[in-house]
């Protein structure tokens, strides 16, 4: 077998959860949405930039001048003509959600669940997906961009930096992964 | 002639619009392939499940190869397609960081809008993770600034370092991809099992 | 002081200027919600049904009940002269539709309040017998009757009124169109049936509302094509006005939030929800209403965007 659990049903849809979409179809998927954000907009795309986007946001609602002295924040705030969460990857991440939604609901995954390994509390998941949250910020800002504005779209691209982001990446999670397999398995 | 958005076919208002449709079918095949669950994607670093492998080197396999095409077609300017300037050793550091936070937390950023949209708890805790550690990295940010811009080698791609020809580096990259499928087919048989 | 005088400096004279913020539209949104409850409630008022049968539409008056008056709220907030909003009820301006509006709001509490009290279950009824008696005549045959009629009059005119004051607004190129008044109206009942759906005990009942929430959203994508169009056609005040929402700086805003996750979205899961690919949960209405509510902020600030400077 070559994924070792079947997604859990929703409740209430009395039929079983239906199994996820072979690997390669679903990345000739991926790779053609991909391919239409070059030809149609010229850029590849991404998620990381959303998350700043609406920190920026927030922080310039809740301390105006704070945001605006922020060397960081400032980038993401503009001149202050258009709103901060006009952006490209701000409707992009909307339409995931709509996508990711749909997508969902239609093979019976969606449902409110923590997604953990058996041996694991859901206290101490949620604690280690909010730590894995800050690493990600941390690296996806130094790596200007995430799995999928670095290693997704400059792959395709054969832009040098993603090519190295992408095989580090993969270096730092296999390195680790022995210490953290009681989350998951 | 595209990119149409850069020839000027449609504003930045139409973009947005764009850039949602876009991100739905983003969304949906993230979803379709599973990667709306920390567990799936988690898997690929207990090599019982290499999707996240799979799917991501034929989504660069695919998009690669249809770029490389409508560049000899004429039909798209590549040089007017985005590329992220290199800084090569910020972003090894970046990668790592980066892995390590995919193993301990299990999702990336665009996997985590994905999950918190199917609604799973620990995608929406790691996406508030990855906003506070956003307004860290803004705070800490005037102290790093030199070496996050350190090593800056401009918009540079594997061709252009190599100084191969663009089809060659191409091929080579199909090459491995099919190489990687069929290596990542004998792992999961190996480890598929202990799971 | 000079600045006062000249008019072009009077934010409130000058129409390039918001003089409408948020209260506006969540009043215009809130009251197409109620509007759209009451021609339902109208509506399912007139089924069969088996004795002892609960329907929605017992429920419906008393959420309108308080969603008006949640909405009669943020207008009030919005009023310049607070202590003054008596003084509209000593007219009627048979050509103001505020005038109208007001006296419409006015009927609306009654028609809500009677039928939340034909609602009320014998146990109530017996503790306030004066009351029982009237709630008891209010249920038979022909009062039902006579109260479902009230509703869907009351109900139409109110989900029109909340378009149509945008429309007597001259002032404002992209509000000048006789289509806001039914878009608002489909909107609301698209809205009402959203939410009545959720809420229906029955689930034949549940069923029914989908299909009508469904045939009110596509309706709702038709009228924004005809206002669309129309504005386009008209001239080129207008036309300008249209460009707002077809590349101007509302275009992102209106299609994505309005268009695709407020009403494309819903469609779609509300259909594979009928036949039966998807089950029943609270996702599209919520997407249904937070698509409603865009709409009215859409339309309320482009429209104070828009101007009758030609090209």
């Amino acid at each position: 077998m070559s994924s070792d659990y079947r997604p859990a049903a929703m409740p209430g849809s009395g039929r079983p959860a239906s199994p996820y979409w072979n690997p390669y179809l679903a990345g000739i998927g991926l790779g053609l949405v991909l391919l239409a954000a070059f030809v149609l907009v010229g850029r590849g795309l991404g998620a990381s930039g959303a998350f700043s986007s609406t920190v920026a946001w927030l922080v310039n609602l809740v301390a105006p001048a704070h945001a605006q002295s922020n060397e960081y924040l400032q980038g993401y705030l503009g001149d202050g003509t258009t709103h901060p969460l006009k952006a490209w990857l701000v409707f992009e991440v909307l339409g995931v959600m709509a996508g990711a939604l749909f997508s969902g609901l239609l093979a019976g995954r969606a449902r409110i669940a923590v997604e953990k390994g058996p041996r694991v509390s859901t206290a101490l998941r949620l604690l280690c997906a909010f730590a894995g949250g800050i690493l990600m910020a941390f690296g996806a800002h130094l790596a200007r961009g995430c799995t999928s504005g670095q290693a997704l779209t400059g792959g395709a691209l054969l832009n040098l930096g993603s090519w190295a982001f992408m095989l580090m990446v993969f270096v730092g999670g296999y390195s680790v992964a022995w210490f953290m397999r009681w989350q998951w398995r | 002639m595209a990119p149409f958005y850069k020839y000027g076919f449609f504003g930045d208002e139409m973009s947005l619009v764009l850039a949602f449709v876009l991100g739905t079918g983003f969304g949906f095949f993230l979803e379709r392939a599973g990667f709306g669950s920390a567990r799936k994607l988690a898997a690929q670093f207990y090599l019982y499940d290499m999707s996240v492998f799979k799917v991501m080197f034929t989504a660069i396999v695919t998009a690669m190869l249809g770029v490389t095409y409508l560049g000899w077609l004429g039909w798209l300017d590549l040089s007017l397609v985005y590329l992220v300037p290199t800084h090569l050793v910020p972003q090894i550091v970046g990668g790592l960081v980066l892995g390590v936070g995919f193993v301990v937390g299990g999702y990336c950023p665009g996997t985590s809008v994905a999950s918190l949209a199917t609604g799973r708890i620990d995608g929406f805790v790691y996406a508030f993770g990855i906003g506070a550690g956003t307004l860290v990295y803004a705070e800490v940010f005037p102290w790093i600034k030199g070496f996050v811009n350190s090593n800056g080698m401009g918009q540079v791609t594997l061709p252009e370092v190599f100084d191969l020809p663009w089809g060659l580096v191409v091929f080579v990259v199909v090459l491995i991809a099919v190489a990687g499928f069929s290596a990542a087919t004998l792992v999961e048989r190996r480890f598929g099992d202990k799971a | 002081m000079i600045e006062l005088l000249t008019t072009r400096h009077n934010p409130l004279v000058d129409p390039t200027l918001h003089v409408w913020e948020w209260q506006i539209p969540v009043y215009l949104f809130l009251g197409g919600w109620v509007a759209g409850s009451m021609v339902l409630t109208g509506y399912l008022q007139r089924q069969a049904r088996a004795p002892g049968q609960s329907s929605v539409s017992d429920r419906l008056p008393w959420i309108g009940l308080v969603l008006i008056s949640l909405g009669m709220g943020a207008l009030f907030l919005d009023l310049e002269h607070k202590l003054y909003v008596w003084r509209m009820y000593l007219t009627l301006q048979p050509l103001s539709p505020m005038s109208w509006g007001g006296w419409i709001l006015l009927l609306v509490y009654p028609v809500l309040a009677l039928g939340a009290l034909a609602t009320l279950a014998d146990g109530a009824l017996d503790r306030w017998p004066r009351l029982g008696a009237f709630a008891r005549q209010l249920q038979s045959h022909t009062a039902t009757r006579w109260l479902s009629v009230a509703n869907i009059v009351v109900g139409i005119a109110l989900g029109i009124y909340t378009g149509i004051l945008l429309s007597s607004l001259g002032a404002r190129p992209l509000w000048a169109s006789a289509v806001l008044g039914p878009l608002f109206l489909v909107s609301g009942l698209s809205a009402g049936a959203a939410f009545a759906h959720v809420i229906a005990p029955g689930h034949e009942e549940q069923e029914q509302l989908l299909r009508f929430d469904n045939l009110f959203l596509m309706t709702e994508l038709g009228l924004i094509a005809l206002f669309l169009i129309g504005l386009l056609t008209v001239g080129a005040v207008h036309a300008q006005a249209a460009q707002l929402l077809l590349g101007g700086p509302f275009t992102a805003v209106f299609w994505v939030l309005v268009v695709g996750l407020g009403i494309l979205l819903p469609l779609a899961i509300q259909s594979l929800t009928l036949a039966g690919r998807i089950p029943h949960t609270v996702i599209a209405p919520l997407l249904v209403l937070s698509g409603g509510l865009a709409l009215r902020f859409v339309i309320v600030f482009a429209g104070q965007y828009s101007e009758w400077i030609s090209p």
